[in-house]
């Protein structure tokens, strides 16, 4: 079973390479020529150490009269040897720098175009946390591996095997020694990286726990106050916290081990080198400025295949990262519009529901077979119990989902075959979510309308009962707002976007009034700025409050997600139903 | 970062064993190129076979103390410094644990979470490498100038040309490099804010059919955050070539020098490769030196993060024995209360005085910013009163041990906060000896009993953290039964009932009458209709309190108090409202 779930990984994982390499198709050319600049650069820097090992032997030999000339040559040689290494090392670092900044950057616009394109129901599945360390971790790692990665295994290839080469050549019985100390090193250091990788695996979990019992602690520490619970959960603290130290200093422990085995086995080769090659010297199998350079050597063939071990685990960052980034590009979207889409030119504001079904799970129908015709300007409330699926109504007209079965009409234009977008502009939407961008008032009121004059802004301001209120912010319309400000209360976002779906001026409105967090003066001038808004449009309201919901002219009643009646308040409150029930609780007496 | 070292204090022999066995390493290490210059001058170019086993094995026994010793202060680095990092995580939880509210209103939930974790994550790194490298790279370089002057005294000038050039290239790359990162952070988090904002505002992007403009925004942020970037690595990469030609220079300057001073003295063939590893030891330290310069100053900011959470005065000192007997009434008096934020000008609270009886409820209206919320977030101690007096059972809460006061209250927040566990741990949170008669009739009295006997596994179900898999409504309800299952002296409600429907709210406040009968209840609301029965209702307007009564009463007499109950009804309404009221004083 366990080495079932390994295939699979294994096969999964090559699966996301496939697609990863096919991302990077357009940069080729720069990527090759990257490694080509790679391989040069290593080359040239191979001969370095050999240059200055026949110096030492030109020196010994010609001692005590030394060959200045030779000498000179060979300096020279080096030293245009490390320039040009140095020169090809920059030109290819430079590539890479712009390739991966470019992947990058397109990496990142495709997730927003994503984000637009997804069904809204994806969200309501996935968080946006989610989605959004996509966005910045997953795309952060997935480019600075790739580069690193490409120039890494470039490089310690062709060292590992220029190097083999020339120690080879230098002496066979030598290069053996290092051939065979090196790789037990190498396998030991990747035993123990396996370890310390383990527990690091592990403290990375254990940190999740920790953060999400902090998480719940500190956002519910009114409650924790108020109920003494301070040592309990401090002692809970303490057992994760212990917990994640004694994970965490195994990995450390595990992870800074391996710097001094390699050093162990580096040195033991060493030695092993400095020995055996003095006595190869008086035997005179080899020159003295060989054993310089071979020792140099040495420590060149070290550093590369320490590298490639290590690049198993990069590699494994960057499969997992790309294979969160193109999980989500693959996604499903949304339903192309219809071609050619229809058009409304002059909206009276009709609407028509038919026969509609729909569930957000198949086997838990939302919406049953309904139907419900609305004459232009009629104002429509929807009430209903906490999570009877008053919102789902709205998200069908504006077509964030799709009906199961069963259509809906606008001045009888089924909404299917109209673009989503022509669909959206119809209606102004007031949502009790206020949700405003970061950016000055002004910018946030032109939302709906970007070609609004500040004239505009401020007529639809002042009829939103706004005006007054942004003119007493520090800046006025220039006032920026932004996540964390508390120069602006609830209530009064709730104007503004009130006053953004008035600078709009849409045909039809769909209103969800705000139930809590709004003082009562704010209230009266949201319900004032409510009715304008609705006066003579076609508009949806899920409402709240008893005055919204006497005066609609149509009341649709849901429960436990489907509308159980419907009619004006005189008339379901002859019927004595559900919503009769609901309207006699809140005023008892009356 | 230094204000934080005081934790080490507790682990100082460790510390002293790690730079111990790091010298050893470090005196070890760099013996072995002297040895080797020896194999070189003694064995080799005299012939002496003898001479080289000799010293090979010399140089084993040092590799093996050496190697000792870097795995005994890798150790303790280890255990230093995770140990130090739990410390420090414990100590800033305990803290923000015990936070009053007004602490709590200066940082953020996410803000103190990040530096419980990620800041301490990040001073833990930075320790431990502090530890090993920090300590390891002077000695290195020390030993390493010593050794270097001591096999080739006349070639010591080398070194410094080298560590000049080393430290020259650092600085010319970072001086190119540090002023754009703010830039490239602050252009980081725009790029993140519009993405979020996009998430967020799914809804209402769509329905404005802004895609295109939000776009724009994005390639705009985007386009300036890839040209800085490609400008930051074109620097970065730099520093790698660079590297390689000061190295290689140096090491072919050793040589150079070397044999040209071969006619001096011989042994400069040997001495001459070890002084150019010297040399490269010397340059590395710096190298890794000025690799702590810069992950450093990323440390230091955590550090002070962390500091400001520790250097918090947690401003509310309780007793630890109750001081005084409590009546056995209950009952809860302000007396001329005042309340202020530090370093504010204006009083939230001005010479707020009432009295609230056992088997009453007490409700608090007014509009936000009144400081509703404030006042009865003063019972439980949550804020510390300006100056008056308030009074729980006839005794000061001054003079109550912390336990000994919260046990009499039950306390239900504005949002219904949930914790991970079961339905059954959340409704026991307050008083985890309370029997399951009690909590399922705390259930029934907060109408939750429907949906958690609808649950799977009824009062075992599992709860997800922060109550994510239970809706809004039902939250709220199991966070009133948790208050109620505390059986406590007087009740507390923040604006608690406003995230219910109506018909639960009305049902939930007559069935709560069943526990209420010798307790105190107090209640902030928004809805008139959820207070209109209470038999007193303070109204505050900017934190004076401008009517007291009933709600008759105040509809006659209270200006505040019609304008807010008018807002709620309609017209109509208002008008029967206002008749009954009326018609109450002719009866």
């Amino acid at each position: 079973m366990p080495n079932n779930t390994k295939k699979h990984n294994d096969k999964s994982m090559w699966q996301s390479f496939k697609v990863f390499l096919k991302s990077i198709k357009g940069y080729r050319l720069p990527i090759t020529v990257a490694v080509i600049l790679t391989v040069g650069s290593a080359i040239f820097g191979l001969f370095i150490p050999k240059i200055l090992g026949d110096m030492t032997t030109i020196a010994v030999n010609s001692y005590p009269d030394l060959d200045w000339t030779a000498l000179g040559g060979k300096a020279i040689l080096a030293i245009c040897m490390f320039l040009i290494s140095a020169a090809l090392n920059y030109a290819q670092a430079y590539i890479l720098a712009i390739v991966s900044a470019k992947y990058t950057k397109e990496i990142r616009e495709k997730i927003l175009d994503k984000i637009f394109r997804l069904p809204i129901s994806y969200f309501d599945k996935h968080q946006y946390g989610d989605t959004l360390s996509r966005m910045s971790n997953d795309v952060d790692v997935l480019t600075t591996s790739m580069s690193q990665e490409i120039a890494d295994v470039s490089l310690s290839l062709t060292t590992l095997i220029g190097v083999m080469a020339i120690m080879l050549t230098i002496s066979v019985p030598l290069s053996l020694i290092s051939f065979v100390v090196v790789p037990v090193s190498v396998a030991v250091v990747g035993k123990i990286m396996q370890y310390a990788q383990k527990y690091f695996r592990e403290q990375q979990s254990t940190l999740g726990i920790l953060n999400s019992e902090i998480e719940e602690d500190y956002a519910g520490e009114i409650v924790i106050k108020s109920n003494s619970y301070e040592e309990s959960a401090l002692e809970e603290f303490d057992r994760i916290n212990d917990k994640l130290t004694t994970v965490s200093r195994r990995a450390q422990i595990f992870s800074s081990l391996s710097f001094p085995v390699t050093h162990i086995f580096t040195n033991l080769g060493y030695v092993a080198i400095c020995a055996l090659g003095g006595v190869f010297v008086i035997e005179g199998h080899i020159s003295i400025g060989d054993i310089q350079a071979f020792i140099q050597y040495v420590s060149r063939f070290n550093r590369p295949i320490t590298e490639i071990a290590s690049t198993t685990s990069t590699l494994q960052a960057l499969l997992a990262a790309s294979e969160r980034i193109f999980e989500f590009l693959n996604e499903p979207e949304e339903e192309p519009d219809a071609v050619p889409a229809k058009t409304i030119d002059k909206v009276k504001g009709e609407v028509e529901f038919h026969n509609v079904c729909f569930s957000y799970l198949p086997e838990r129908p939302i919406i049953r077979d309904f139907s419900v015709k609305i004459k232009p300007g009629m104002k429509v409330a929807i009430v209903g119990p906490t999570g009877a699926g008053k919102t789902t109504i709205i998200n069908l007209l504006m077509r964030f989902y799709e009906t199961d079965s069963g259509f809906i009409t606008i001045d009888g234009v089924p909404t299917r075959e109209m673009n989503r977008a022509d669909v959206r502009s119809l209606f102004g939407m007031v949502l009790q979510d206020t949700w405003l961008f970061s950016g000055t008032v002004e910018e946030n009121l032109r939302y709906g309308k970007l070609s609004a004059s500040l004239d505009e802004i401020k007529e639809a301001s002042k009829a939103s009962n706004v005006h007054h209120i942004i003119e007493a912010l520090p800046r006025g319309y220039h006032t920026v707002i932004s996540e964390d400000s508390d120069n602006i209360s609830a209530g009064e976002k709730q104007l503004i976007t009130i006053a953004r779906a008035m600078v709009a001026n849409p045909p039809m409105m769909i209103l969800d009034e705000a139930t809590s967090n709004v003082d009562t003066r704010t209230e009266h001038l949201i319900q004032e700025s409510f009715e304008k808004l609705t006066s003579g449009r076609t508009s949806f309201v899920i409402a709240h409050r008893l005055s919204t919901i006497r005066n609609s002219d149509l009341i649709l009643v849901m429960r436990d997600g489907a509308v159980v009646e419907q009619g004006t308040h005189n008339e379901l409150l002859k019927l004595g139903g559900f919503y009769a029930e609901l309207y006699n609780s809140q005023f008892a007496e009356n | 970062m230094l204000k934080l070292f005081r934790f080490l204090r507790p682990y100082w022999w460790q510390v002293i064993i790690l730079l111990l066995a790091t010298g050893l390493q470090v005196y070890t290490t760099l013996r072995l190129p002297a040895l080797m210059a020896e194999i070189i001058n003694k064995g080799i170019v005299p012939g002496d076979t003898g001479y080289i086993w000799m010293t090979g094995i010399r140089m084993i026994g040092l590799t093996l103390v050496s190697a000792a010793g870097s795995l005994i202060s890798s150790y303790f680095a280890a255990r230093v410094g995770t140990a130090y990092a739990r410390d420090i995580r414990r100590a800033v939880f305990t803290k923000v644990i015990n936070f009053n509210l007004l602490d709590l209103k200066e940082f953020s939930t996410a803000s103190l979470l990040t530096r419980t974790t990620n800041d301490v994550n990040q001073v833990q790194m930075v320790t431990i490498m502090l530890l090993s490298i920090m300590l390891r790279s002077p000695l290195f370089l020390v030993i390493s100038v010593i050794m270097a002057m001591q096999t080739a005294p006349d070639m010591s000038w080398i070194i410094w040309i080298g560590a000049a050039a080393i430290i020259g290239s650092a600085i010319l790359i970072m001086s190119l490099v540090m002023p754009k990162f703010k830039v490239f952070q602050d252009l980081i988090d725009k790029v993140t804010l519009i993405t979020r904002e996009n998430l967020t505002g799914l809804k209402v992007v769509r329905a404005f059919d802004n895609e295109k403009l939000e776009k724009k925004k994005f390639i705009k942020n985007n386009d300036k955050l890839t040209k800085l970037l490609i400008y930051i690595d074109k620097v970065l990469e730099l520093q790698n070539p660079l590297i390689n030609i000061i190295f290689n220079g140096t090491t072919l300057l050793c040589s150079w020098v070397g044999i040209s001073l071969l006619s001096k003295d011989f042994a400069y063939l040997g001495n001459m490769t070890a002084f150019a590893q010297y040399v490269t030891f010397v340059m590395m330290s710096f190298l890794m030196m000025s690799m702590i310069f810069v992950t450093l100053p990323r440390a230091n900011v955590s550090a002070h993060r962390i500091n400001d959470v520790l250097s918090t005065k947690n401003k509310i000192d309780w007793l630890d024995k109750t001081d005084g007997v409590p009546e056995k009434t209950s009952s809860v008096e302000f007396r001329n209360v005042d309340f202020c934020y530090p370093e504010a000008s204006e009083k939230v609270l001005d010479g707020i005085s009432f009295v609230a009886h056992a088997g009453e409820t007490t409700a608090f209206i007014g509009s936000t910013g009144s400081g509703k919320s404030t006042l009865i977030n003063l019972v439980p101690r949550f804020y510390e009163a300006t100056s008056g007096e308030i009074l729980v059972n006839g005794l000061p809460v001054k003079k109550y041990a912390k336990d000994d006061l919260i046990s009499r209250i039950g306390f239900v927040p504005q949002r219904g906060v949930l914790f991970a566990g079961s339905v059954k741990s959340n409704i026991k949170f307050g008083a985890p000896n309370a029997s399951d008669e009690q909590m399922r009739k705390a259930a029934r009295i907060a109408q939750a009993e429907n949906f958690i006997e609808k649950l799977p596994e009824k009062y075992n179900s599992h709860i997800s953290q922060g109550g994510a898999n239970v809706s809004g409504g039902q939250k709220q309800r199991l966070s009133i039964a948790r208050a109620i299952c505390k059986n406590p002296d007087i009740f507390i409600f923040d604006d608690a009932f406003s995230a219910l429907d109506m018909k639960t709210d009305a049902r939930l406040r007559e069935a709560l009458k069943e526990v209420t009968e010798s307790a105190v209840v107090l209640i902030v609301a928004q809805r008139v209709s959820t207070i209109k029965d209470a038999d007193q209702i303070v109204v505050l307007n900017n934190g004076h309190i401008v009517g007291k009564g009933k709600h008759l009463d105040l509809l006659k007499s209270c200006k505040i108090y019609q304008e807010i109950v008018k807002s709620q009804l309609s017209d109509k309404e208002y008008a029967a409202e206002l008749r009954k009221a009326k018609g109450g004083k002719h009866a």
